[in-house]
């Protein structure tokens, strides 16, 4: 976390200040704080004017609590568990709800279009996460030291990720298309000038390389975060030992880099697995469902065709999915060492 | 991208000596700082090619964007088209007059920066009572907000809508942006940051007689600036990009924003350079506020790590 913090930190980010300092268990002290019974003198006594001061500072814990709370509750804890709900229901706009069991699942697992949509998510995340990473990583080593312009690349590299996709859907849809840039490219080296947005296998290839463009950036600066913190002795000494660039990296600075590069990877896959944005301003899904992912059948089947329990069902899936993979890449990178 | 003998890419383990220079063939103890991972001229010369001519793969959009905006339709012919001559304002007028760009600005504007305020107002207060205060249920709060971070966005998304139309929220700015407040990640770490603040401080304007609303505004507040700063830039951002809930929420062309308009545009046969002006347009303040602010940009995105 990059956060300023004020102050040296007293407290440290421990995961619940459950009971401050040395307050003894029974005394809900005010908040803690070394100042032991404060105004308490007078007939009643520290203890009593300790408990209503510890009623009055619950009271105005509550309210300072309650405005986010009720949002959560509302927007974020109710919907979720109302989205799991509503994936047993056949749900109209209409507001007629009616108990369908497992029909959602049983229709999801038999629907083509849904198989189609999770192979086309599959297939842009592999493309997106490794090449991302990889891109991430080469670009943070060569600005992590400060040299002459450093600052001015970091910026230049960070400047997509503030951009809107659906910017860069216009953008892009200009650079893919026949006649332009990417097709001339293509023909430079000799390959078809067909624009890639018009083809079922290179349609892929295309939106993974927006999105590589719009989230390198990312990456680059959480990566850059980490290797400013590691130390340079390490990489010095084995320098000295005649160790090259590339074993510096790979036997020095790599390991060290694991656990930040598991949670990007958890991060860019997730982010891949909703891909929305591009699909929706770049393809609308086509040609032929080609580039049809899952958070785009989720928009269709919900505000398309207004079925919103089967939408739920796949929201419900995209989920499960998510939490899978990211157990999945936790075995595979976590491990080891 | 592979001359540079630089890891990353994975592979070529074998390619990394020549350009990286004098890797323990010279130890120079004395210049302790950098002992052996200098770079030679050479290793410089190609560090600063490659970065340049990533920097111009990655800048390449956004002039390609402006200039094209700025020509006239007939134009748009690669590469001729990308040569700034013959520029014009030709699209922003017709772009400007034709569409709803100006309701989408302003719609975009307080979807924005109503959110950020509410988000700042709301997460501070929690976090303040997280922090620093006991109160009957407060763990059980605190981890339910915690958890479902982890609930992506999608799993909500239609539940919220089904909410929202039925309470009569669609097209309204109440109904497009209360849900979009809350957010748990804001809440988290506005705690982390006041938990760091000494309990003294608290303790003695109490003392003093200060009331609780008081301390908040007083003393919390100005002390949270830094992660205020940081939290709102990045709220602001996620607001003016974010599409698909605008997308959903706005049935009506008149409450569109400006993510929803552009990728209007250009799913209709509107032409290059308009919906090109209109992107441009979008743009604008949000890359005059990143040179200006660049820092909490940085700050914000990879602290709450989140993008579309």
């Amino acid at each position: 976390m990059t956060a300023t913090t004020p102050s040296g930190d007293v407290l440290g980010p421990g995961l619940e200040g459950s009971v401050p300092d040395g307050a003894a268990p029974v005394a809900r002290s005010t908040s803690g704080g070394p100042s032991g019974p404060s105004r308490g003198n007078g007939p009643t006594g520290p203890s009593a004017f300790r408990r209503t001061m510890a009623r009055r500072e619950a009271r105005i814990g509550l309210l300072f609590a309650l405005p986010a709370f009720l949002l959560f509750l509302a927007f974020r804890f109710g919907p979720a568990i109302a989205g799991v709900g509503l994936s047993f229901f056949e749900y109209t706009i209409g507001g007629t709800a009616e108990w369908t069991g497992l029909d959602n699942f049983e229709r999801m697992v038999n629907d083509p279009i849904f198989w189609s949509a999770m192979r086309v998510t599959l297939i842009l995340s592999v493309l997106i996460v490794p090449l991302s990473l990889a891109i991430s990583t080469f670009m943070a080593l060569l600005v992590r030291r400060s040299f002459r312009g450093s600052g001015f690349y970091r910026s230049v590299f960070f400047l997509p990720v503030v951009t809107s996709l659906v910017l860069a859907a216009t953008v892009f849809t200009w650079v893919f298309s026949t006649g332009g840039p990417w097709s001339q490219l293509m023909g430079l080296i000799g390959l078809s000038t067909d624009s890639w947005l018009g083809s079922t296998t290179l349609v892929l290839p295309a939106l993974a390389l927006v999105s590589i463009w719009s989230r390198f950036g990312y990456g680059m600066l959480i990566l850059l975060a980490r290797m400013q913190d590691l130390p340079r002795e390490l990489e010095e000494a084995a320098a000295l030992d005649g160790a090259n660039a590339w074993h510096r990296f790979w036997h020095i600075i790599m390991p060290q880099l694991k656990p930040t590069l598991f949670f990007l990877a958890v991060i860019e896959t997730t982010a891949s697995f909703q891909i929305f944005d591009l699909v929706y301003t770049m393809t609308g899904g086509g040609p032929a469902r080609a580039s049809y992912s899952l958070v785009y059948q989720i928009y269709d089947q919900g505000f398309k065709y207004f079925d919103l329990g089967y939408a739920s069902t796949l929201g419900v899936a995209l989920f499960i999915i998510t939490i899978v993979v990211a157990l999945v890449q936790r075995r595979l990178i976590g491990r080891d060492k | 991208m592979t001359t540079l003998a630089t890891p990353g890419t994975p592979g070529h383990p074998g390619t990394a000596a020549g350009t990286t220079s004098s890797t323990g063939l010279t130890p120079r103890r004395r210049r302790s700082k950098s002992s052996g991972m200098d770079l030679t001229w050479r290793g410089k010369v190609v560090r600063y090619v490659v970065l340049s001519l990533a920097a111009v793969v990655t800048i390449f959009p956004f002039y390609a964007m402006v200039v094209l905006s700025l020509k006239p339709a007939a134009a748009i012919q690669f590469p001729q088209s990308l040569i700034p001559t013959n520029l014009g304002f030709a699209a922003y007028d017709r772009v400007l007059g034709a569409g709803n760009i100006w309701t989408w600005f302003g719609n975009t504007l307080i979807y924005s920066v109503v959110s950020v305020v509410l988000v700042l107002a709301f997460s501070a207060m929690a976090g303040y009572a997280f922090a620093k205060k006991k109160f009957p249920g407060r763990e059980a709060m605190f981890w339910s907000f915690l958890a479902m971070v982890m609930v992506p966005y999608h799993v909500t998304l239609i539940p919220t809508f089904i909410l929202m139309a039925q309470v009569g929220g669609l097209d309204t700015y109440w109904g497009l942006i209360l849900p979009t407040l809350a957010n748990a990640q804001a809440v988290f770490l506005m705690r982390q940051f006041i938990m760091d603040m000494p309990d003294d401080l608290f303790e003695a304007a109490k003392l003093d007689g200060a009331s609780e609303w008081r301390i908040f505004t007083r003393i919390v507040l100005p002390l949270c600036k830094p992660i205020l700063a940081t939290l709102g830039t990045f709220v602001f951002l996620w607001h003016w990009n974010d599409f698909l809930w605008p997308l959903i929420m706005g049935q009506g062309t008149d409450h569109w924003t400006l993510t929803v308009g552009i990728a209007s545009l250009q799913q209709q046969d509107v032409p290059l350079n308009m919906i090109l002006a209109g992107a441009t347009i979008s743009f604008v303040p949000i890359f005059a506020a990143y040179l200006v602010a660049q820092r909490y940009f940085q700050e914000g995105v990879t602290m709450s790590g989140i993008k579309g």
